[in-house]
């Protein structure tokens, strides 16, 4: 009997869009819990494989049952091992979703791509799943089917950033700072920041800075506590006293303006003096404060690019409407990645007559060739070996390369065609049409 | 017939040569087109697939455009730099490969539609300006002119490249600028790079033309003492060369930002084209050959 077109699977979870906050951390699931989870997943009958991914905006898990039978018990089982344990408010209607075969394989590939991250396209994700797939693999809990899922998940998550601009742009405050810079900079290691504040705002955007490269980090601060807590948490900037940042301006290419003054902490003046030091040198200055905390005047600076969370909201946005824009490019991608996924579920029908196709070739290729060393030299049974692998090999590469393509029509047809041709379902010698 | 020149050039009208040249006119502004397109799909979908087809695509035309510089001079026997129409196709051939050797040695192609577009825009005015039949110099036989030929080629080729570059320098300065991030924002190199693109190629158009200029000097003090110094041509060329001297000499007083530098690389391609055209065929004939 055919197989149906795509393996059993269900997937059931929870994430941002159906749960706040306050349930999804309570179904939230450390590495070792999911191990633990996975364990427990797998000692159940109705089981086959298993896979769980819990992320600080979904928790979802696979299940690939080992009979399409089992599949309302292994549902009930899940439910019970998991989400209805830990947050029985998940029973309530529309706080979980429930998928099935198809569809629960295109939302997995759909997850490792960005396109349900409540950031689109966040590039995290990918690396959540590739771990989620190796705790899945140290435990066990991946068979075949759930091996392959994965594979064409990260394979779909990976060129839908290599190949579409799902990912592309900066979607933070902190990201599209680095964004301007390396829109004015050739090299970002080499930038001079200056950051005023050490508030959240600052950290952040040092962290994201310091991520993406830059390594002359000096922050100033009001406050020395809180500057030196900041270093404490970030040990590779340096530091310098609030009074003396208008002598420090001239020095830096990037400032960021991240403090809760009421008034501007830099004025026009300021800055101009700065720029004529400069000379033709650009200046990027990012003011983060609201009110703000530099003297909108400077804007009008040849050469000085003062950007505003304004202006930073207004790049978000625009990134943010270009990844919607690549959203039918991913998807294009991830039907291909889908399609393959399910051919190859499909080429598992072959696997046996592919199989027995070559155990019959091989018999018949060691019989003649055992008949054939007799008359020929021991020095060249060795070339003889070769030779006839070779060409069994060669002939065999194409019917059983159609064999496995399950893609097209008539796939049922086509290996029951292979069978009567090469005699494979009776114990017959195809040599001499005699039976065995 | 006329006997004489016109005679002796006749006898060198090989019909295949000419009906190379014939089609090839009318070819390469439609492949530097197709070219053009192509970067220009890269730049503005950021596709992945049209990577593996505009550079290639590149090269075979200028290949293309190499064999047909190559079949003009053998039909001319001269160097194809003439009269204008074989000035403007010499001078985009020339900036398609400086434009080929940066993709190659930088990988970038961010750039491409815009060096390509200049590419094709030269190489359509020097289609349309047609071939008419080059003068039959004996000047051009001169070490002098070859010499002075060649740096006002190579002038105006880094000239127009750096008017490239100053184009996009200042598309980005006003995204920056204003916060609006359009479609270059992103796209191009950073701010500095193309700030020192444009100056590289600015610099080598100044001391390409000041050679130029000395050169020209000196074969025009030989040969036409007496007029060289009120011809149009000779006048633009050195006031182009005094603006784009004053630009490069306030950037490096730190007086001009790359705004004003980039601005000034505008203008001075205006001018010349300018330079090229108008003065050349409406001014005078001391320069006629080009």
């Amino acid at each position: 009997m055919a197989r149906p077109d795509g393996p059993p699977l269900l997937l059931v979870g929870t994430d941002y869009r159906l749960a706040p906050l306050e349930l999804r951390e309570r179904v939230a699931l450390s590495p070792a819990e999911t191990e633990e989870l996975l364990v427990a997943l797998l000692a159940r009958p109705s089981i086959g494989e298993a896979f769980a991914l819990s992320t600080c905006n979904r928790t979802e898990v696979y299940l690939a049952p080992r009979d399409e039978r089992d599949e309302e018990t292994a549902y009930r089982e899940l439910l019970d091992l998991l989400f209805l344990a830990r947050a029985p408010e998940l029973g309530q209607p529309g706080r979980l979703y429930v998928q099935r075969n198809k569809e629960a394989a295109h939302h997995l590939l759909s997850v490792a791509s960005g396109l349900e991250s409540m950031v689109l396209g966040e590039p995290e994700i990918l690396g959540q799943v590739k771990q989620a797939a190796g705790i899945a693999d140290q435990v066990g809990a991946g068979g075949p089917v759930m091996q392959h899922l994965l594979r064409a998940a990260i394979e779909a998550g990976g060129r839908a950033r290599r190949e579409t601009g799902i990912a592309s742009g900066a979607v933070s405050l902190g990201y599209a700072t680095v964004e301007l810079a390396k829109n004015i900079f050739r090299e970002l290691e080499q930038c001079r920041v200056l950051i005023l504040g050490a508030g959240e705002t600052a950290k952040l955007v040092a962290r994201n800075l310091l991520e993406r490269g830059a390594r002359k980090l000096t922050v100033a601060n009001r406050t020395p506590e809180r500057l030196e807590a900041m270093r404490r948490e970030l040990p590779t900037i340096e530091t310098l006293p609030f009074d003396q940042r208008v002598e420090a301006l001239a020095g830096a290419d990037l400032i960021v303006v991240a403090t809760g003054a009421e008034e501007p902490v830099l004025t026009r003046r300021d800055l101009s003096a700065a720029m004529a030091v400069r000379g033709s040198r650009p200046l990027l200055v990012v003011d983060l404060g609201v009110p703000r905390n530099v003297d909108p005047g400077a804007a009008k600076i040849g050469n000085l690019f003062l950007h505003t969370i304004d202006s930073l909201q207004n790049l978000i946005e625009r990134n943010l409407k270009r990844r919607r824009e690549e959203v039918p490019k991913v998807e294009e991608l991830l039907g291909r990645e889908l399609d393959r996924f399910f051919s190859w579920y499909k080429s598992l029908d072959a696997e046996p007559i592919v199989a027995e196709l070559q155990r019959q070739a091989e018999e018949i290729r060691r019989r003649e060739l055992a008949a054939a060393y007799a008359r020929f030299p021991a020095e060249t049974h060795g070339d003889l070996d070769r030779l006839t692998r070779s060409l069994v090999k060669k002939i065999l590469h194409h019917p059983s390369a159609r064999l496995r393509d399950a893609e097209g029509e008539n796939t049922a047809a086509r290996l029951a065609i292979a069978r009567d041709l090469f005699r494979l379902d009776s114990r017959t010698d195809p040599t001499d049409g005699t039976e065995e | 017939m006329e006997p004489g020149a016109t005679r002796r050039r006749e006898c060198y009208d090989p019909p295949p040569m000419e009906t190379f040249l014939s089609v090839g006119v009318v070819l390469l502004p439609l492949a530097y087109l197709v070219v053009t397109a192509a970067y220009g799909f890269l730049f503005f979908s950021g596709a992945a697939n049209e990577r593996r087809w505009a550079a290639p695509a590149l090269l075979g035309t200028l290949a293309f455009h190499l064999v047909y510089l190559v079949v003009l001079a053998y039909r001319w026997h001269q160097f194809p730099a003439a009269t204008v129409a074989q000035a403007l196709s010499i001078i985009a051939f020339a900036i398609a490969v400086v434009y080929a050797l940066v993709e190659w040695l930088g990988r970038e192609r961010s750039t491409g539609f815009w060096l390509v577009g200049l590419v094709f825009f030269f190489q359509l005015f020097s289609s349309l300006v047609g071939r008419p039949v080059p003068p039959d110099l004996a000047r051009f036989k001169d070490g002098v002119i070859a010499i002075h030929i060649s740096l006002a080629l190579l002038g105006y080729t880094a000239f127009a490249i750096a008017a490239g570059y100053a184009f996009l320098f200042l598309q980005l300065y006003r995204d920056l600028k204003g916060g609006r991030f359009s479609t270059f924002f992103g796209r191009l190199p950073p701010l500095e790079a193309l700030e020192r693109m444009m100056l590289g190629a600015l610099g080598t158009g100044f001391i390409a033309l000041s050679g130029a200029v000395f050169s020209g000097i000196l074969f025009a003090q030989r040969e036409f003492p007496a007029v060289w110094h009120r011809d149009p041509k000779i006048i633009a060329t050195a006031a182009i060369w005094l603006l784009y001297g004053a630009a490069l000499a306030l950037h490096r007083l730190r007086r001009w930002q790359g705004k004003q530098t980039a601005i000034v690389a505008l203008t001075g391609l205006g001018a010349i084209l300018f330079s090229l055209f108008a003065v050349n065929f409406f001014f005078t004939d001391f320069h006629g050959f080009l």
